[in-house]
C-alpha cells in the first residue's frame, strides 16, 4: 500500500503524540477545524478587509460618492480617482466602498431576517406538528415552487423600488429553505432522549424548542445565512443591473455596474464596471469559503 | 404504480389551484380594470362608457370575486391568457413567439453543462484530494461566485468587442434564418450560462461518484482483477450518473429563471427579457401570466421527475 500524504501526517502526529509535544485542545471543536481550514481563513481575511473598508470608507477616501462633477467626466485612474471617475464625474472608488455598505447590508440583512422567520418558525412547527406543521409546509412549497428570480421581479414590479422593499422581498423568498432545514432538524431533534426529558419534567414547549432542541441545530443555520448572504448579494448585484433593485440614486455595487450595458463603456471605459465587478465576485466566493467551511467544520456527517 | 401517480397529482393539483388564485388576487389588487387588459385597447378607445358597463356586466365583473377567479380560470385552461398592457397583444400569442428562443438556449446550456459537469465531476472524484481535485474545487466555487451577468459582460467584451469572433447579443438577423446562420448567436450566451451551471453539477456528480465507489461491488470488481478504467467508467460511473440525470429534471426549471437576466444581458428575445420588460413596464398582466407558466412548468417537471424516479426505484413508491 502506497503511503498516501494523510498517513505521512498522521505519523507525524504519532510522533508528536509520543514525545509527549502535543498541547491539549482548547476551545471548540468546530472553530479549531474552522481554523485549520485554509480556504475558510482566506474567506475571512478577504471578507474582514472588504468589510472593514465600506465600513470605514470615509477614513479611507475623502471622495463624495454622490458629489457630481462636470469637469472630470470620465477619467481614467489616477492618483487624485484610484479608479477613475463615471459619466459624471463621480469618484468610482468612494461609489464602490460606499456602495458596499449597502449591498453587504442588504445581502447580510436579508439573510439574518430570513433565518429568524423561516428557522422561528421550522422550530416550533417540526417540533409540534399536527396540522400547524402541514399549514406551513404547504405555505412552503408555495413560495418555493416559483423560481426564485421570478418571484422577486414579480414582488418587485407590485411593490415598486426602494431598498426597505428590496429586502423584505429578499426575506419573502429566502425564509422558505431556512424554514425546511430547521424543520427537517427538529424532526430528528425531537426524538431524542433529552427532549423526553424535559417534556416529562413539564417544561414549556416553547422553551424546549427554542432554549433547549435550537441550540444544537446552529451549525446547519449558519451555514445556511452564509450562503444566503452569498445569494442575496449575487440577486441584488444581479436586480440592479437591470435596473430593478435599489433605486439607482443609491450608490450599490449593483447600480455601480448598471453603466456596463451600454457596450461603448464596456468596451472603453474599464474602470467603471471591472473593478467593481471583481469586488462582488471576490467577496462573494470569500462567503462561500466560509460557509463551506463552516459545513466541514460543524457536520458530523462529514468527517474525515 | 398508478396509486403513486394518483397520489402525486392529488397534491400538485391543490397546489396549482392556490398557486393560480393568488396570482389571480395580485391581477385584482393591481392597478388596471380587468376589461382593461382582457380587450384589445384599439378596440376599446373607440368604445362608450355605455359599452363599458355592458362588457363588465358581459365579462361578469359585478359578479363576485370567486365567480369572477372561476371565470377567469376556465378561460387560463382554455388557454385564452388575457391581453398586454402595452400593445393589446395577447398574452398567449407574446408566450408562443418568445418561448422557442428561451428553449432553445436552456437545452443548450443544458446539454453543456451536463456533459462538462459529469466529467469533470468525475475525475475530481475519481483523483479526490490531488492538486486537480483540488483547482477543480476552487473552480467550482468561482463559478457559482461570479456574477452571471458580469460573466457575460467579460465574455463580450472579449470575444465579440475585441477579438470580433461572435455577435455580441441577439438572435436573428433579417434574411438569415438557417441553422448555420444562428449558431454563431447561440455560442456565447449558451456558455455563460451552461458554465454558470457546470460548477452545480460538477458538484452533484462528485459527490455521487464518490458514493457509488465507496460501494461493495466495487470493491468485487476491483477482486476481480478489472482494469481500472472498466470499474471505474462502467461499474461507478453508471450508478453514480442516475442520480445526476434525475437532477437535470429538476434543472429544467431553475435554467428559465436563472437564463432571466443572461437573456437580457446578450439581448436574446426570450420569455426572460420579456419579463423583464413587464416589469420595467408594470405590464401585470404579462408578469403574472409569465409567473403563472413558470410555476406550472416547476410542478411539472417534478411531478415528472417524481414519477420517473418512482419507476426506476421502487423504494420511493412504496414509501
Amino acid at each position: 500500500m502506497k503511503q498516501t500524504a494523510l498517513d505521512k501526517k498522521f505519523d507525524k502526529i504519532r510522533a508528536m503524540e509520543e514525545a509527549g509535544q502535543l498541547k491539549p485542545a482548547k476551545g471548540s471543536r468546530a472553530l479549531r477545524k474552522l481554523m485549520a481550514n485554509r480556504l475558510a481563513m482566506v474567506g475571512l481575511v478577504i471578507f474582514s478587509v472588504i468589510l472593514l473598508m465600506s465600513i470605514f470608507a470615509p477614513l479611507i477616501t475623502e471622495h463624495d460618492p454622490q458629489k457630481i462633477n462636470l469637469r472630470a467626466m470620465l477619467k481614467p485612474p489616477s492618483w487624485d480617482h484610484l479608479l477613475g471617475t463615471d459619466r459624471t464625474g463621480r469618484d468610482v472608488f468612494a461609489r464602490i466602498l460606499y456602495g458596499g455598505r449597502i449591498s453587504i447590508l442588504v445581502g447580510l440583512g436579508s439573510a439574518l431576517m430570513a433565518a429568524v422567520i423561516g428557522v422561528g418558525i421550522g422550530c416550533y412547527t417540526g417540533y409540534k406538528g399536527g396540522w400547524i406543521d402541514t399549514l406551513a409546509l404547504r405555505i412552503s412549497e408555495i413560495f418555493m415552487s416559483f423560481p426564485q428570480i421570478i418571484l422577486v421581479l414579480l414582488l418587485v414590479s407590485i411593490a415598486g423600488q426602494s431598498l426597505m422593499n428590496l429586502i423584505i422581498i429578499f426575506v419573502l423568498t429566502g425564509w422558505a429553505p431556512m424554514y425546511r432545514m430547521a424543520r427537517a432538524k427538529m424532526l430528528s431533534l425531537r426524538e431524542e432522549e433529552y427532549v423526553q426529558a424535559l417534556r416529562s419534567f413539564g417544561v414549556p414547549t416553547v422553551k424546549i424548542c427554542y432554549k433547549h432542541i435550537l441550540p444544537n441545530a446552529l451549525g446547519p443555520i449558519m451555514v445556511n445565512i452564509t450562503l444566503s448572504t452569498a445569494m442575496f448579494i449575487l440577486a441584488e448585484a444581479g436586480l440592479s443591473f437591470l435596473g430593478l433593485g435599489v433605486p439607482l440614486s443609491v450608490p450599490t455595487w449593483g447600480n455601480i455596474l448598471n453603466v456596463a450595458q451600454d457596450l461603448r463603456v464596456l468596451q472603453n471605459n474599464w474602470w467603471l464596471w471591472l473593478p467593481v465587478g471583481s469586488v462582488i465576485s471576490l467577496f462573494v466566493l470569500s462567503v462561500n469559503f466560509i460557509g463551506d467551511g463552516l459545513r466541514d467544520s460543524t457536520d458530523p456527517t462529514l468527517q474525515g | 404504480m398508478l396509486t403513486f401517480i394518483i397520489r402525486r397529482l392529488l397534491i400538485t393539483i391543490p397546489m396549482m389551484l392556490v398557486i393560480s388564485f393568488l396570482v389571480y388576487l395580485g391581477l385584482e389588487l393591481t392597478p388596471g380594470d380587468a376589461v382593461s387588459h382582457m380587450i384589445d385597447p384599439e378596440a376599446a378607445a373607440r368604445m362608450t362608457e355605455e359599452q363599458f358597463a355592458e362588457m363588465r356586466e358581459a365579462l361578469g365583473l359585478n359578479k363576485t370575486f370567486l365567480e369572477r377567479y372561476w371565470i377567469w380560470l376556465t378561460n387560463v385552461v382554455q388557454g385564452n391568457f388575457g391581453h398586454s398592457l402595452s400593445g393589446g397583444v395577447a398574452i398567449s400569442t407574446i408566450v408562443l413567439d418568445r418561448l422557442p428562443a428561451t428553449l432553445e438556449l436552456s437545452v443548450f446550456a443544458l446539454v453543456f453543462s451536463t456533459l462538462i459537469g459529469c466529467v469533470l465531476g468525475t475525475l475530481s472524484a475519481l483523483r479526490r484530494g490531488s492538486g486537480t481535485d483540488n483547482a477543480l474545487t476552487v473552480v467550482g466555487m468561482l463559478g457559482v461566485s461570479i456574477p452571471e451577468f458580469f460573466f457575460g459582460l467579460v465574455a463580450i467584451l472579449i470575444f465579440a468587442l475585441n477579438l470580433g469572433w461572435l455577435p455580441a447579443g441577439g438572435r436573428l438577423l433579417p434574411g438569415y434564418e438557417t441553422f448555420f446562420d444562428r449558431l454563431p448567436h447561440i455560442v456565447l450566451p449558451g456558455i455563460v450560462l451552461s458554465l454558470m451551471m457546470t460548477a452545480g453539477v460538477m458538484r452533484y456528480a462528485r459527490s455521487s461518484m464518490l458514493d457509488s465507489l465507496s460501494r461493495e461491488f466495487i470493491r468485487t470488481a476491483r477482486a476481480k482483477g478489472l482494469p481500472a478504467w472498466r470499474i471505474n467508467l462502467i461499474h461507478g460511473f453508471r450508478v453514480a450518473l442516475t442520480p445526476v440525470v434525475v437532477l437535470i429534471g429538476f434543472r429544467l426549471p431553475t435554467l428559465i429563471g436563472g437564463s432571466v437576466i443572461i437573456e437580457q444581458v446578450f439581448q436574446w428575445p426570450g420569455i426572460g427579457s420579456e419579463f423583464i420588460g413587464a416589469v420595467r413596464g408594470s405590464d401585470y398582466p404579462l408578469v403574472m401570466m409569465i409567473a403563472l407558466l413558470s410555476v406550472f412548468a416547476v410542478l411539472m417537471a417534478s411531478l415528472i421527475v417524481d414519477v420517473l424516479t418512482a419507476l426506476i426505484d421502487p423504494r420511493v413508491r412504496l414509501g
